[in-house]
C-alpha cells in the first residue's frame, strides 16, 4: 500500500485529501508544519509528499521542497530526493499563469489547484507515483 | 518617490541665491508644532546639520517668524531674539514657511555683513518661502499617501488567502463526500451538496473577483508593468482555457499575429483580460459552437477579436455591460457561475494599459468583443 504524506497546516484540508486517498487504498500520514513535515519524510519514507505553500510561514513549503531537492549529496535528505512531491496550491489559478514545475524555481513534480477536485488529485498521485516506480 | 530632502535642499540653496546671501537654513516644525529641527542648509559647515532639535519657545526668532512675520535683523550679536546662530554672521532675515495659514516651518538667511537685508529682501524671499511650504506639504502628503497605498496592498495580499482559504476548504470537503469517497450518497443528498458545491463556487470566484478589483485599483501592486508580447500572453490563456473548452465541445481557434506585437501593461493583468473575455465566450456558447481569438495590427495598433457562436447580449443590457455585478438576463439564467464583475475587471485593465474595449453582439448569433492597445515600440 503506497503511503503518502500530507504537509498541510489545515486539518479540514488534510480531511479533504485523506478522504479521496484512503478510499483509494493509499495510507495518509500527515504533518501540520513544514518542520514536522521534513520530520516525517525520513520517519515515514513516503511514497508521495503533498505540500501545502502557505503554512507557518507565507513561502514554509517552498523551504520543504527546496530542502528535500537540494542537490548536494551530503544533504541530510538526499535519500529522499526522489520522492515525488505535489504541490497544492491557489496562487497557480489566482496570481499567475506561468507557475508550475519549474527545477530552477520550485523543485516539484506537479500541482494540484485548491478548491481540490478529488478525481484530479487521484490521477496526479497515481501517474506520480508510477512514474518514480518506474524510475527506481 | 519625491525626496523631502531634496525638495529642502533647493529650498535654502535658492534662497541663499535670490538674496546673494552667504548661507541659509530651513527649520521644519514636527507633527505637534513643539520642536524644529533642521531640514537643510546651504553654504553652512555641514556639523551644523546634526543640530538637536530645539523646543519652538527657545527660539523668540523663530516662534515670531512661526506666528506669521518676517524678522529682519542688523546686527544679531545685539540681539537676544537669535540663538544657535553659526560663528561669524551678523545680518538674519528669518520667513515663515506657511502653507494656508498654517505654519510648516522657517526659512533663514544669514550674511557676514551687518545690516544687509532689507524689506525688499523679504518681498524677494516670501515667493519662494511659500512655494517651499506648498512644495513640504505636498511631500509629505505623497509619501503618506504611497505608505497608505504599500498598507492596502498588503492587506489586500492577507485578505486574499483569508478569505480564499476557509471556501477552498470546504469546497475541497463538499466535493470529496459529492463523489462519493466518503460513503454511496442518495439522490437526495447528492443534489442538495451540488447545490451547496455551486454556492461555493459562486463565492469563490466572487472572491477572486473583488480581489483583483481591489489589487487593479492598488498601484503599489501595479508597479511591474513592461511590454507584454501579446501573442504569448494569449498562447497562455489557450493552454488553460483550450480543455475546458474541449470539453464542451466547442471548437476553438487561436490566429496568433504574423509580426511580434508588444503592448504596455504587466503579464498577469494582459493575461487575466483575455482569460475573462475567452472564459466568458466559452461560458456563454452552447456545445457545438466556436470560439475565435484573432490578434492582428490595425492602424499602427494592436487589436485582439474574441468572437463566440454563443447566446449573444441583448441590445438592452449592452449598456450595462462593464458595470460592477451586472449580468444580462440571458446570462443569468444559465446555470453557468458568474459574479457580474469579470467585465468590470476586463475594462479596467484595458484602460489602465492606455487601451480601449468595443463589444458587438446579436441574441442567438454569437458575441465580438475587440480590444485594442497601442504598440510598444522597442
Amino acid at each position: 500500500m503506497p503511503k503518502i504524506l500530507v504537509i498541510e497546516d489545515d486539518p479540514d484540508m488534510v480531511m479533504a485529501l485523506r478522504i479521496p486517498l484512503e478510499a483509494n487504498g493509499y495510507e495518509v500520514v500527515s504533518a501540520s508544519s513544514g518542520k514536522e513535515g521534513l520530520q516525517k519524510v525520513k520517519e515515514v519514507e513516503p511514497d508521495l509528499i503533498i505540500l501545502d505553500v502557505m503554512m507557518e510561514t507565507t513561502t514554509a513549503g517552498f523551504q520543504v521542497s527546496l530542502q528535500l531537492r537540494n542537490p548536494d549529496p551530503r544533504s541530510e535528505y538526499a535519500a529522499y530526493r526522489h520522492i515525488p512531491i505535489l504541490i497544492l496550491t491557489a496562487i497557480h489559478t489566482t496570481t499567475s499563469l506561468r507557475f508550475g514545475p519549474d527545477e530552477a524555481y520550485l523543485p516539484v513534480d506537479d500541482f494540484v489547484d485548491k478548491p481540490v477536485d478529488p478525481d484530479v488529485l487521484l490521477e496526479k498521485v497515481r501517474t506520480l507515483i508510477e512514474r518514480s516506480q518506474k524510475a527506481s | 518617490m519625491v525626496e523631502l530632502e531634496q525638495i529642502l535642499a533647493r529650498l535654502a540653496e535658492g534662497a541663499r541665491q535670490v538674496l546673494q546671501a552667504d548661507a541659509a537654513m530651513v527649520r521644519l516644525l514636527d507633527e505637534e508644532d513643539a520642536r524644529l529641527t533642521v531640514g537643510a542648509v546651504s553654504g553652512l559647515p555641514a556639523a551644523s546639520w546634526r543640530q538637536e532639535p530645539i523646543a519652538v519657545e527657545d527660539s523668540s526668532l523663530d516662534e515670531e517668524a512661526l506666528a506669521g512675520q518676517p524678522i529682519i535683523i542688523a546686527d544679531a550679536g545685539a540681539d537676544c531674539r537669535v540663538v544657535g546662530l553659526p560663528e561669524g554672521y551678523r545680518s538674519v532675515l528669518c520667513v515663515p514657511l506657511m502653507h494656508e495659514n498654517h505654519p510648516v516651518g522657517t526659512l533663514h538667511v544669514y550674511a557676514t555683513a551687518p545690516a544687509r537685508f532689507g524689506e525688499e529682501d523679504v518681498a524677494l524671499l516670501m515667493p519662494l518661502a511659500n512655494l517651499g511650504a506648498a512644495a513640504v506639504v505636498a511631500t509629505r502628503a505623497l509619501t503618506a499617501l504611497e505608505a497608505m497605498e504599500a498598507s492596502k496592498a498588503q492587506f489586500i495580499r492577507v485578505a486574499t488567502h483569508e478569505l480564499r482559504s476557509p471556501v477552498t476548504v470546504a469546497q475541497s470537503l463538499v466535493r470529496s463526500v459529492l463523489k462519493g469517497y466518503a460513503g454511496e450518497l442518495t439522490e437526495k443528498q447528492t443534489e442538495l451538496l451540488g447545490r451547496i458545491s455551486r454556492r461555493l463556487d459562486f463565492l469563490e470566484n466572487l472572491i477572486n473577483d473583488l480581489l483583483a478589483l481591489a489589487a487593479g485599483k492598488t498601484p503599489e501592486l501595479a508597479r511591474e508593468e513592461g511590454p507584454v508580447v501579446l501573442n504569448a500572453s494569449i498562447g497562455r490563456v489557450m493552454l488553460l482555457l483550450q480543455p475546458r473548452a474541449e470539453e464542451k465541445g466547442l471548437d476553438v481557434t487561436f490566429h496568433p499575429s504574423h509580426e511580434r506585437l508588444l503592448v504596455w501593461g504587466t503579464e498577469d493583468g494582459i493575461d487575466r483580460i483575455f482569460v475573462n473575455l475567452v472564459s466568458n465566450a466559452v461560458k456563454y456558447t452552447p456545445s457545438g459552437g466556436s470560439v475565435t481569438i484573432s490578434v492582428r495590427r490595425v492602424d499602427g495598433q494592436a487589436q485582439v477579436e474574441v468572437s463566440d457562436t454563443g447566446i449573444g447580449i441583448p441590445e438592452e443590457a449592452l449598456p450595462h455591460l462593464f458595470e460592477e455585478f451586472y449580468r444580462a438576463p440571458n446570462a443569468k439564467a444559465m446555470e453557468e457561475v458568474g459574479t457580474g464583475l469579470g467585465l468590470t475587471i476586463v475594462k479596467d485593465l484595458v484602460e489602465r494599459y492606455g487601451g480601449c474595449i468595443e463589444v458587438e453582439s446579436t441574441v442567438g448569433q454569437g458575441t465580438t468583443f475587440t480590444v485594442t492597445f497601442p504598440l510598444v515600440d522597442l
